[in-house]
């Protein structure tokens, strides 16, 4: 039954760009590059339990990493220029994530928040390489003899590389890895006495959350096609969050929902840009008064009842 | 570049650097007396600070009415708004963690920023000042009165506020319940109310900072972001310390002021950025804050 279901959903996924409009494909590509973004938070956030005010920080680093390469070296394959977005956040990850041990909390917040602003100031700043406020517009990504160029071509490079990343953090929350990381988020010094070495984990953990950022930050600059540093101020990361928290910490099937949720709002809410603030604020509000778990324990509760 | 700058203009620039110094030394404040008494960040706070301003501007608009009753207007406003977040939203999470009413706050804070934004545009509004901007000379300095006037009102501010904390039955049992939640209960203390009054007094702090500054940044739906750098004040100076976050403030914006000076142009935004993360990485509890030992 439920690989019916799971064979079912890929089926209409791989047909997707013959079914609907291409506004909805690129709409689509858009909700799997945040999805990825929403799994690498919540492997920080939801599993270790070091909340991040400063993804959009990581994702700007992908996105900018991914489009220099496509400008300056064109012949590199797509999957390359994204391992290496990916690689390169990873490593400014470490950078921020090692120092960033001592903190928790409140001040772990705040670190990555300043963070954020950093890199688009850094970005501002470096303009002989970003072209600072003007921005970059990005080539399509190519794969070998292939240009990438059509909504379509985009969707299935997106849905690709996302299904690697949806499959590898499953395969991390399911091993040791997984399992440490939530030992950490119930107690930290409960987590130390039974042999889960703490810096170790939550430094591996800043590493592949920015790494999956990274990679996302670089197939949104594939499907956007024009990167500027506005596109990536505190209000995304504030957006980041938002998306975990609905979907549920510390649950992959519910970044994913969250991810389309907050993706799907902020298309529909376009036309009222006014009160989009005004919606997400309310929906952070409620979500944390009302549903804690976010929709993923929500579901979870329904299908438990079911049986 | 050092050798053209005259120790004239580095105390000029020194003076308005204490001029946002102690804003922020102000809005750091109020973030430390919501911290002391509930243990999270209000990531509201600039928002509250900018409804309240927004507010007394808006009487001001309507009645013509002169500032000092404009100042009570935003304080009131600020009070109620205080009283009503805690009461309506904050005590409802008693139960959440401390991240979960961080999201909580932070979620506050795009709702008012919002509603500000339907309420007033987001358009950036001139706002009358007690004091003049023209430099007056004084001796060899010249100074603006308005980063004096900011000074000096905040100095007064900062010197009520000791007294309160000093002498008065709350100031009392608001530092008990920073100190040991159970134990104040226990003496006595309705925790309660000292988080109604903490919330209130912080909201009401804002107000008088908003007012002070908004003449020099103007009144915006964004001058709420005024409050991540009393994030860094408070961080700078310890948080949770009084005395630390107006050293903080201080040393902040100055510093802020200082650095173009001999750095690139470029860099005065991220410098208080630059200085949270440098401080939390060297020395998390700051300044003058003590290292806390974690009990088990």
């Amino acid at each position: 039954m439920r690989w019916a279901a799971a064979g079912a959903g890929g089926v209409v996924l791989l047909c997707w760009p013959l079914l609907v409009p291409p506004y909805f494909v690129f709409l689509t590509s858009l909700i799997v590059v945040n999805a990825i973004v929403a799994i690498g938070l919540n492997l920080l956030s939801g599993y270790t339990n070091q909340l991040s005010f400063g993804h959009a920080g990581f994702f700007a680093v992908g996105a900018y990493v991914a489009a220099v390469l496509t400008l300056r070296a064109p012949a590199l394959p797509v999957v390359a220029t994204l391992a290496l977005a990916g690689l390169a956040t990873a490593l400014v990850g470490l950078a921020l994530g090692i120092p960033c041990l001592r903190l928790e909390g409140l001040y772990l917040a705040m670190a990555t928040l300043a963070f954020g602003f950093v890199v688009v100031e850094a970005i501002l700043n470096l303009d002989w390489l970003t072209r600072g406020n003007d921005g970059l517009a990005v080539p399509a990504a190519r794969l070998g003899p292939l240009a990438l160029g059509s909504d379509a071509a985009k969707y299935y490079l997106v849905l690709g590389v996302g299904a690697l990343m949806v499959a590898a953090a499953v395969n991390i929350a399911r091993t040791r890895t997984g399992r440490a990381l939530l030992a950490i988020r119930e107690s930290e010094i409960a987590a130390q006495a039974s042999g889960v070495h703490l810096a170790a984990y939550k430094t591996l953990a800043f590493a592949v959350s920015a790494f999956y950022t990274g990679v996302a930050g670089g197939l949104f600059a594939f499907v956007v096609g024009f990167i500027s540093p506005d596109a990536f101020d505190v209000f995304l990361s504030v957006d980041f969050v938002a998306m975990i928290i609905v979907g549920g910490l510390g649950s992959i099937p519910g970044s994913i929902v969250g991810a389309a949720v907050i993706t799907l709002l902020y298309d529909w809410l376009a036309a009222f840009q006014n009160y989009r603030p005004l919606l997400f604020g309310l929906i952070l509000i409620g979500c944390m008064l009302f549903m804690p778990g976010g929709i993923a324990s929500r579901m979870a509760k329904w299908t438990h009842q079911a049986q | 570049m050092a050798a053209h700058v005259t120790s004239a203009a580095v105390i000029h620039v020194v003076v308005s650097g204490l001029a946002t110094g102690s804003i922020y030394a102000l809005m750091a404040i109020s973030l430390v007396i919501i911290y002391n008494a509930t243990r999270t960040l209000n990531f509201a706070q600039g928002e509250m600070l900018m409804i309240s301003t927004f507010v007394g501007w808006s009487a001001h608009e309507a009645l013509r009415l002169p500032l000092p009753l404009v100042l009570l207007i935003a304080v009131a406003a600020a009070a109620a708004l205080g009283w009503l977040v805690e009461r309506l939203v904050i005590r409802h999470a008693i139960a959440a963690t401390h991240l979960d009413v961080l999201i909580i706050t932070l979620g506050l804070s795009l709702v008012l920023r919002a509603a500000a934004g339907l309420v007033w545009t987001h358009d950036e509004f001139p706002f009358p000042s007690f004091f003049r901007e023209r430099p007056i000379g004084l001796g060899p300095l010249r100074v603006a009165p308005v980063s004096l006037g900011i000074i000096g009102g905040s100095l007064a501010l900062m010197l009520a506020l000791a007294a309160l904390f000093r002498w008065t039955r709350l100031g009392r049992a608001m530092r008990a319940v920073a100190q040991n939640q159970r134990a104040a209960r226990l003496m006595g203390v309705s925790v309660e109310r000292v988080y109604s009054a903490s919330w209130v007094l912080a909201a009401v702090v804002g107000a008088i900072a908003g007012v002070l500054i908004a003449p020099v940044i103007f009144l915006s739906s964004k001058m709420g972001l005024v409050a991540i750098n009393g994030f860094t004040a408070a961080v700078l100076g310890g948080f949770g310390s009084m005395p630390g976050a107006v050293v903080g403030g201080m040393l902040l914006g100055v510093l802020e002021n200082l650095a173009p000076l001999w750095l690139p142009a470029g860099i005065k935004h991220s410098v208080p950025f630059l200085l949270m993360i440098a401080i939390l990485v060297i020395r998390p509890s700051g300044v003058l804050g003590r290292v806390r030992q974690r009990k088990v």
